[in-house]
């Protein structure tokens, strides 16, 4: 096993950790046991993930790198999320549904992530109760977001909407091509332009 | 009314009798007249309902206006949901269309039972996977959808809510204005004129 890949995994591993470990408390024998329900998958930068028409068979969470999930429409791509690391990506409604996906996961940058398949994650659940605990816990965090950022969405001003992002999430606006941040925050490209230009300028307060 | 709560259940998992009996025991019947407001922003959300009879919609205000974003019915859940889960006030208002009768569990009954039944964690978990798809398909839906589409879909899917709900609450519901919602709907009763 070369160094390299040796380090990969053991970042990796790291991730699930303090991923899960949000949410519930376990000593090193139960996380081994955990692991080997999980794997390791790498992707190219602008490599597709999943894409319209195929099952969702992966939870994924990122341990490196940067991911989006798009629809493609007659109106042009719209980016529903940016994902990076330790956050979760996937086709959600495909993998629970077990339907075919209608969005699209792709990479921006050379990626990592430590997923578990729809069929590990079955076992995992069923065999271990902190699993079936956790993952209450996550669904109703990813609820809870969910429904904050739908809310803030709508409240905010687009100034507000950029301003907020940027403060909270400093590092997307040099990793993300702007056309993929300006549709995940629903901004139109030239007014997204026009704030970007004005923060540089002038900083967040005299936006 | 255990029939109605096993076949929701059941379409989650399957619960025995003592289980189904033990959420019975926790669940509370409450009825209001129509036009109801059953929560309020800044309150804080206590319930998850199941709708046994009636109509509810779930609104929030952007400005002055009104934006819906749940229309329920008979055999689907209601709630702050979020406020619920979280104990945090609420951002949005129900209130009652018709008169409404719902089985409602509270928070405190909600941690008894994870206490009381070891398969609860997993309902629980199903149920709020439910809610958060729903929420995604709704929004997703808003966005890749055309408005013709969504009315269409609509039309298709809850054919008794465009009999029973005020027309302005599904424009706003679907987020289509309500002089397009009007001419959607007459092209449709035009139309089915027409093959019938």
């Amino acid at each position: 096993m070369s160094a390299s890949k040796i380090s990969r995994d053991h970042e990796a591993w790291t991730v699930l950790h303090k991923f899960v470990e949000r949410y519930v408390h376990f000593n090193d024998a139960e996380f081994r046991a955990w692991q080997s329900f999980f794997e390791i998958r790498t992707f190219d930068k602008k490599q597709s993930v999943i894409s319209v028409g195929e099952q969702e068979e992966y939870i994924n969470i990122v341990v490196s790198g940067l991911a989006r999930k798009y629809a493609n429409l007659e109106r042009g791509e719209v980016t529903m999320q940016i994902a990076p690391e330790g956050h979760m990506i996937h086709a959600e409604w495909s993998f629970h549904k077990r339907v075919p996906s209608s969005v699209i996961v792709e990479t921006i940058e050379p990626t990592t992530f430590i997923a578990i398949s729809h069929k590990n994650w079955q076992a995992l659940l069923d065999k271990h109760p902190k699993a079936e605990h956790m993952s209450r816990l996550f669904v109703t965090e990813m609820f809870i977001i969910k429904d904050r950022r739908y809310y803030d969405m709508v409240q905010k001003s687009t100034r507000e909407v950029f301003l907020d992002y940027i403060k909270s999430h400093p590092h997307m606006l040099q990793r993300v091509p702007q056309k993929y941040l300006a549709s995940y925050l629903n901004i139109q490209p030239e007014t997204f332009s026009r704030l970007k230009h004005l923060l540089k300028t002038s900083g967040t307060k005299s936006i | 009314m255990e029939n109605a709560l096993r076949q929701l259940l059941d379409k989650y998992l399957v619960l025995s009798d003592e289980d189904l009996m033990l959420i019975n025991n926790q669940l509370e019947f409450r009825e209001f007249p129509r036009r109801t407001l059953i929560v309020r922003e800044g309150e804080t959300e206590n319930y998850l309902s199941f709708v046994v009879s009636g109509i509810l919609r779930k609104y929030f205000y952007k400005g002055r206006q009104e934006v819906i974003t749940q229309l329920a019915s008979e055999g689907t859940f209601i709630s702050s949901s979020v406020s619920f889960f979280s104990a945090m006030p609420s951002q949005y208002f129900i209130e009652t269309l018709e008169p409404v009768t719902l089985l409602s569990l509270s928070r405190e009954s909600l941690h008894k039972l994870y206490i009381q039944i070891p398969k609860m964690e997993k309902l629980a978990r199903l149920i709020i996977t439910d809610l958060y798809l729903q929420k995604e398909k709704w929004e997703q839906d808003a966005i890749t959808l055309s408005i013709k589409e969504r009315f269409s879909r609509f039309v298709d899917d809850y054919p008794e809510l465009l009999k029973r709900v005020p027309q302005k609450y599904i424009a706003s519901y679907l987020n289509i204005k309500p002089e397009t919602f009007s001419r959607l709907k007459h092209s449709l009763n035009h139309s089915t004129a027409v093959t019938a």
